[in-house]
């Protein structure tokens, strides 16, 4: 029976304390009845094997104390739902830019990168998977004591419980156009095209005694009206999609050719040093050049970043006309002859 | 249909019969051993992991009462229905047997009509 008892302390090792003595006591009896009733039925002592079956096919001792206990969750149903997709985002937007920046940093930032001088690249990505793990395991257990917390106040206070079926958010259409979005899109381009027309034809930016800055005449009449036409076909459309507030791939791929207009007029406008004239009474001329030269330099030098930018911006657009294009498109009340 | 999903549905239908099943044997004093064969002489196993929590549960609802009593020279506790108990019991039956005969309806509605409809296709 020394095997009886060694189950019986093992089961209220992970008992409740207040409890331990009365359920380890109904236990043991409950044991006892069975293991009378079996030697009954055998007519003899049970052996140490019978004995070993009886408490194997009761459960190891943790699990059985388990029962006992309050079932307690660290996050509950309520909650986990929202805790998943936090987890998702946070792994998204913060791994996911930390690897991005870390492996820029390797590449660009000389100090950086000799600390790993003289390592293999295996013993590069060692380390930053070293450190990955760590900072995931940050985040993740951030967020998990943050969903703890809520859980622990949600319990008491039932905040989740109170809602308002009429603070739903409407049924999402990805097809639809938001009107307020056109309204600033047409206001926003008529300002700028009233701007563009007023202050920009000629190329000089700023005309001042103390500083004058002027773009290469011949070369900005391009831009000039490059810019006013793509501003006048985004009225345009501005206008079209207040009218009809949904997508047709029709208007879907008037966008892209507007956006790729923009982009690719920006970023010859980075690569063509445009700023001719950069002078001001306190400024010296040699200087004047100088900066000049510099600003056109780093205007170049952002040229790959807008080309990104323009690279994104035309997958956007065309995953729209894709979108759009569909058969299964959906615009409500519309159809798609209206494309 | 998996046998694990059968074996997860089934705990969730019998979960709450065995609450039902439990207090009506307790008409009677019983004490867990006992109350465990009479059960399962009744067709409904119930291993010792679930009874003896499920008991402790109702006790501290107010449905059951206990008290360790000497039989056959040991020591066994014994539960009993109280009056509470006794009423929530009736309720727990009354909501049985409608559940019961909604079923049965829906059964004869539908149910027949299902199989008709499946053997009919093949």
């Amino acid at each position: 029976m020394q095997l009886l008892e060694r189950y019986l302390q093992a089961v209220k090792f992970w008992l409740p304390k207040d409890q331990k003595e009365d359920i380890i006591a109904e236990l043991s009896e409950d044991i006892r009845s069975q293991i009378d009733e079996k030697e009954t039925e055998l007519g003899r002592k049970l052996n140490e094997v019978e004995l070993e079956s009886i408490l194997k096919q009761r459960g190891r001792p943790i699990l059985v104390a388990n029962r006992y206990l309050p079932q307690e969750q660290l996050i509950g149903p309520v909650l986990f739902p929202i805790y998943r997709l936090v987890l998702k985002i946070v792994m998204l937007c913060y791994l996911v830019p930390w690897t991005v920046t870390w492996i820029a940093l390797l590449i660009f930032n000389s100090g950086y990168a000799a600390k790993f001088a003289g390592h293999s690249w295996v013993e590069i990505l060692g380390s930053l998977w070293a450190q990955l793990w760590g900072t995931a395991f940050l985040a993740a257990g951030t967020v998990t004591l943050v969903f703890a917390i809520l859980e622990r106040v949600q319990r008491k206070s039932h905040f989740l419980e109170e809602w308002n079926p009429r603070k739903l958010p409407p049924v999402n259409n990805p097809n639809l156009i938001s009107r307020f979005n056109s309204i600033v899109e047409l206001a926003a381009n008529m300002i700028f095209g009233l701007w563009w027309s007023a202050n920009m034809s000629t190329g000089v930016v700023l005309n001042q005694v103390n500083l004058r800055i002027a773009l290469a005449p011949a070369l900005w009449r391009y831009f000039f009206w490059g810019f006013l036409l793509i501003a006048f076909v985004n009225i345009g459309l501005a206008v079209a999609n207040l009218a009809r507030p949904y997508w047709t791939a029709r208007r879907a791929a008037i966008r892209l050719v507007s956006d790729m207009a923009g982009s690719v007029f920006f970023c010859w406008l980075l690569k063509a040093n445009v700023l001719a004239e950069l002078s001001g009474a306190s400024i010296p001329p040699e200087k004047a050049i100088q900066v000049t030269a510099l600003l056109n330099l780093w205007m170049g030098r952002v040229f790959p970043i807008a080309v990104i930018f323009g690279l994104v911006i035309a997958v956007v657009n065309i995953l729209r006309i894709v979108r759009v294009a569909a058969p299964t498109a959906h615009i409500p009340g519309k159809t798609a002859a209206m494309a | 249909m998996s046998s694990e999903n059968f074996d997860n549905l089934r705990l969730e239908l019998r979960r709450g019969g065995l609450v039902v099943a439990v207090l009506a044997a307790l008409h009677a004093e019983q004490y867990g051993y006992t109350l465990r064969k009479i059960m399962a002489d009744h067709g409904i196993e119930i291993d010792e992991g679930t009874l003896y929590p499920l008991l402790r549960r109702l006790e501290s609802q107010g449905l059951l009462t206990s008290r360790w009593r000497e039989e056959q020279k040991r020591n066994k506790r014994f539960y009993k229905l109280t009056a509470a108990g006794k009423q929530i019991l009736e309720q727990l039956l009354t909501e049985w047997r409608s559940m019961d005969s909604s079923i049965n309806s829906i059964l004869k509605e539908y149910g027949h009509a299902t199989s008709r409809t499946v053997f009919a296709s093949r």
